[in-house]
């Protein structure tokens, strides 16, 4: 079970809200290398992982996972308080307005819904954390390149931490993806599958 | 109210100090350093955590209920900009 801790992992306090930043970070939010993807991702994977330390791993940053989902929200509920009609109309915060109000859900930055289409869990142990350090660095890139597109300080600081956060997930999955390896025929990696081929 | 609270911030830093080694430690499970260093942490996260909870509010929903758990802030309203 999940219980929740009333305080963000790092602190997110935004003085100017700004629409225009806010359409690109919900990205963030549900988009296709986003956190709410990330999470479950994870939370799913978790059932198939043999081994304790990859049952933890996965458990774990899948909850941290989670916490970035709340500050990834914050940024964005922050961003668009107090917005007048002539500053979401001139931001062209009008189309995701006219759907949510300033409501935080779950979609791309091209405004396409969250879909589980950007995930898997293979029940396949190597391709699982294959796919999760890619991810890692897909949601690097995205943090890369909403830091290239913000100037307020208050925003980049939580996005730098967030950023910091899928390079040590991606040293975690990788230690993960060794201690799979290790415990395999290193001639015979991926005729196997730990998750579901039973030992003789 | 509670906009940069160097209690809170304090408190969130310690915490993460401890989350990082915990996640460390799923794969370095007998690196007795940084168990060593995790407990040293979580004592002053405990410390912390007590004169936080008597200052402002309970952090988790086992140790509040009611008003005393419900009551602003919440962490994404600019940590008590909005009450």
């Amino acid at each position: 079970m999940f219980q929740y801790e009333k305080r963000l992992q790092f602190p997110v306090n935004i003085k100017n809200p700004n629409p225009t930043l806010a359409k690109i970070i919900i990205t963030q939010y549900g988009g296709p290398d986003g956190e709410l993807g990330a999470s479950l991702r994870y939370l799913s994977q978790r059932f198939s992982m043999p081994h304790a330390e990859l049952k933890g791993l996965l458990t774990d940053i899948g909850t941290e996972e989670l916490g970035h989902l709340e500050m990834i929200g914050t940024i964005v509920y922050q961003l668009t308080r107090n917005l007048s009609m002539e500053d979401i109309k001139k931001a062209g915060f009008d189309a995701y307005f006219v759907d949510h109000t300033t409501g935080i859900y779950p979609q791309f930055a091209s405004g396409f819904p969250w879909s589980a289409a950007t995930i898997q869990s293979t029940g396949d142990t190597i391709a699982d954390l294959h796919e999760d350090l890619a991810a890692e660095q897909k949601a690097r890139k995205t943090y890369d390149n909403i830091l290239r597109l913000v100037d307020d300080p208050d925003v980049k600081e939580p996005i730098k931490f967030l950023r910091a956060r899928e390079i040590v997930h991606y040293q975690r999955f990788g230690e993960g993806l060794r201690i799979a390896t290790d415990r395999l025929d290193s001639k015979n990696f991926y005729a196997f599958n730990p998750s579901f081929d039973k030992c003789k | 109210m509670l906009r940069n609270n160097e209690l809170l911030k304090e408190l969130s830093q310690v915490a993460f100090i401890m989350w990082d080694l915990h996640l460390y430690l799923d794969t370095h499970t007998c690196d007795t350093d940084a168990i060593a260093l995790y407990n040293k942490y979580k004592e002053k996260y405990l410390c912390l955590k007590d004169e936080f909870e008597e200052k402002y509010w309970k952090l988790t929903s086992t140790d509040a209920q009611g008003v005393e758990w419900i009551k602003n802030p919440w962490p994404w309203e600019k940590e008590g900009c909005d009450c």
